[in-house]
């Protein structure tokens, strides 16, 4: 008579022989009706990614990914603020470009509120992005109080001056 | 191997298979189909049969009967035959609908058939108009650059706004409509004066953009008039790129429907013939699948754009079991198809969220599956790196690095691959209808964002001939490839490598020397 552990032991090879050949047919079947993906390109893709990540990374970099431009590629040069003028469409009152939007902001009524993210409708973000609800999660044609955005600029900022986007160290 | 509709070589059925069914027809798989158990997840097996069946005297094989597939004993390996998948298909299918017949495909709901999706756009792509405007273009322009290759000036915190308008400018069925006057603003503007119409001012961003001057461009109008549109929605304060780009999409199908279709009806099924979605609407399949009885009820939804949560467990690619495996390297690391993967898996709802079965008429365990039923023109992917904790109510950002590929297949993420993977990979047509748009993209545009959810700056890395430029605000300067693949990716735009590669032919620079004549003369 089979001691337990022989018969546990036996019980565990046969499940381990089930979910291996399991895994086997599967891939047979994958391979032999042709639907294995090619990996040798997606291999060259994520090798490619991590050598150019290592140098980026690497501390003997000149850095220039952030360093600050001298010349764009026409030969020009531009300031931190954009400095053309030009005529405001609402209040017809010259505007420097790069402080045109604060400026139409006000010019146009709305104001500077503060940030309020959190009574965004969050929850409708969360159903709308969620994969658990049972309706679509996307709506053809959402109009988004979704609180799922990466804002650029400072928050809080209040009077006439307004500072550009930083430009923080990644 | 061919591309678009996902096809699996049939393969030819071992001699003896193909001998056993010219004499014994298919009343084996008839009479095995009885034994077939199949199960609510997809897989089939065998129940014990009470005799013999009459396939182990017959022929040479016999099956596998815990996972249902053939075996030759004199070619000592596992045999594929259409007409047994076919057999274990329809047995799935008369167990679940009680459907007799057995021979549709399972889930199947009647979609009408889109007219092939890139008609609208085809013509324009095609056209010759947009090439003769090109001739006309100030050839004082700084050459050897790619046309439409100009800086936007940021006017105040807007480089949300100017990432996603050099994606717009440079993809290309856009970029081919605007520019052979598929939008006149001059012409428009007469039937509508005094009132918002967000194509005419992208149409005046495009001739800016194109018309070979190269000092960088305000796009102030633009600015002014999308304020105005998006204050008509709540979201008019928002800086975030992703949101901008759906708001555009929506101003210019608002517009565009009004002008050139009577009805609004065609909203619902996503046929929709404006150019914001003819380039960039797809359709989504929703699978919700009872765990009990094996009913699925399908739903499709249209789409313009797919947002991705960040894999950031790594999940093992279900399409290939044998997956490469370099542990240092790439263990840790999320992947675009990781994300892909993640989005295109079978996800169990929660038992707190029951969902109604048609099959078992009550509240029932399930499990849910997205795939991607008609690919767009261009795809937009974008990667929710948002994350909100309803606890703490805080938001924060995800820097984590996620690696994109600049060739895309998304063959595995189509409807067709996913459902016939979910039954384990028979050959049979389990979807029928798809678009003849193929599965293989390539990127052109990488919006990135650097910096924290409250302050954080936009960059957008353009490519244009297989160079890549860094477009970062007024500041256009050339990059190599490395820097963008290290990038932090927030939006991604692929367009169907056909018309990449299109558009590289066409599109050369106006030489000053006289090198290269882009229209052959």
């Amino acid at each position: 008579m089979a001691s337990h552990a022989q018969l546990s032991s036996h019980f565990f090879g046969d499940l381990l022989d089930s979910i291996i050949v399991d895994v086997a047919s599967e891939c047979h079947r994958i391979a032999r009706l042709g639907l294995d993906r090619n990996l040798e390109e997606e291999e060259e893709e994520l090798k490619l990614s991590a050598q150019a990540r290592e140098r980026v990374t690497d501390p003997n970099n000149s850095g220039e990914a952030n360093s600050k431009y001298v010349v764009d590629i026409f030969g020009q040069t531009h300031p931190p603020i954009a400095s053309d003028v030009f005529e405001c469409m609402n209040c017809h009152r010259p505007i420097m470009a790069g402080r045109f939007a604060p400026h139409l902001e006000k010019c146009m009524g709305k104001g500077r509120k503060a940030r309020f993210k959190g009574t965004r409708s969050s929850t409708a973000a969360q159903n709308r992005h969620s994969r658990g609800s049972p309706v679509s999660t996307y709506p053809p044609y959402p109009n988004s109080t979704s609180t799922n955005q990466l804002s650029n600029g400072t928050s809080g900022v209040a009077g006439e001056e307004y500072s550009n986007g930083t430009f923080p160290e990644p | 191997m061919t591309t678009g509709n996902p096809s699996y070589t049939n393969p030819k059925p071992c001699k003896h298979l193909a001998d056993y069914k010219l004499n014994h027809g298919l009343s084996g798989y008839k009479s095995l189909q009885k034994h077939l158990k199949t199960a609510p997840h997809g897989k089939t097996s065998v129940g014990k049969p009470n005799t013999k069946t009459p396939r182990c005297i017959s022929c040479d094989g016999f099956q596998d009967i815990e996972r249902a597939e053939l075996y030759c004993c004199v070619c000592c390996d596992q045999v594929y035959d259409p007409d047994f998948d076919k057999a274990v298909i329809s047995k799935h299918i008369m167990g679940i609908t009680g459907d007799k017949n057995g021979d549709e495909s399972i889930g199947k709901r009647l979609v009408k058939r889109r007219r092939l999706s890139s008609g609208v756009v085809e013509e324009l792509v095609d056209s010759k108009i947009s090439k003769q405007l090109i001739s006309m273009r100030d050839r004082r322009a700084k050459s050897c650059y790619p046309l439409g290759l100009r800086g936007l000036n940021n006017l105040g915190n807007t480089c949300f706004m100017n990432s996603v308008l050099q994606a717009l400018l440079h993809a290309p069925p856009f970029r081919n409509y605007f520019l052979s006057g598929g939008h006149n603003h001059e012409t428009c503007r007469k039937r509508s004066v005094g009132r918002l119409c967000l194509p005419c001012d992208i149409d005046v961003v495009f001739s800016a953009a194109f018309s070979g001057d190269r000092a960088p461009y305000s796009p102030a109008q633009f600015l002014y008039s999308w304020w105005q549109h998006s204050a008509n929605q709540a979201s008019y304060e928002q800086k975030d790129a992703h949101e901008f780009f759906i708001s555009v999409l929506d101003g210019i199908h608002e517009k565009e429907v009004k002008s050139t279709q009577s009805r609004n009806q065609n909203r619902d099924n996503g046929d929709c013939q404006c150019i914001a979605h003819g380039v960039f609407s797809g359709l989504l399949r929703s699978d919700v699948t009872c765990m009990t009885c094996g009913f699925t009820s399908t739903t499709f939804d249209p789409c313009v754009d797919i947002s991705l949560d960040l894999d950031t467990n790594n999940f093992p690619s279900k399409n290939t079991a044998t997956k490469s495996i370099k542990p240092d390297a790439n263990s840790s690391m999320s992947t675009l198809l990781g994300c892909l993967d993640l989005f295109t898996r079978q996800e169990k709802l929660g038992s707190d969220s029951k969902l109604y079965c048609q099959n078992c008429h009550e509240r029932r365990d399930s499990a849910k599956q997205m795939s991607i039923k008609r690919l767009p023109l261009v795809l937009c992917l974008h990667i929710k790196r948002f994350e909100h904790s309803p606890v703490t109510k805080m938001s924060r950002k995800i820097d984590r690095y996620l690696q994109f590929p600049l060739s895309l297949d998304m063959t595995p993420y189509l409807s067709s691959s996913v459902v016939r993977n979910r039954f384990g990979n028979r050959i049979f047509a389990f979807e029928t209808g798809e678009s003849d748009i193929s599965a293989e993209f390539e990127i052109f545009a990488v919006v990135t964002h650097a910096g924290t959810l409250e302050s954080g700056h936009y960059v957008n890395f353009l490519r244009l001939r297989n160079q890549w430029y860094k477009c970062d605000d007024a500041w256009i300067n050339e990059v190599d490839e490395g820097m963008v693949r290290a990038s932090q990716c927030y939006m991604m735009f692929y367009v169907q490598k056909s018309l990449y590669q299109k558009a590289n032919e066409d599109w050369s620079c106006l030489p000053i020397s006289p090198r290269r004549n882009m229209f052959g003369q």
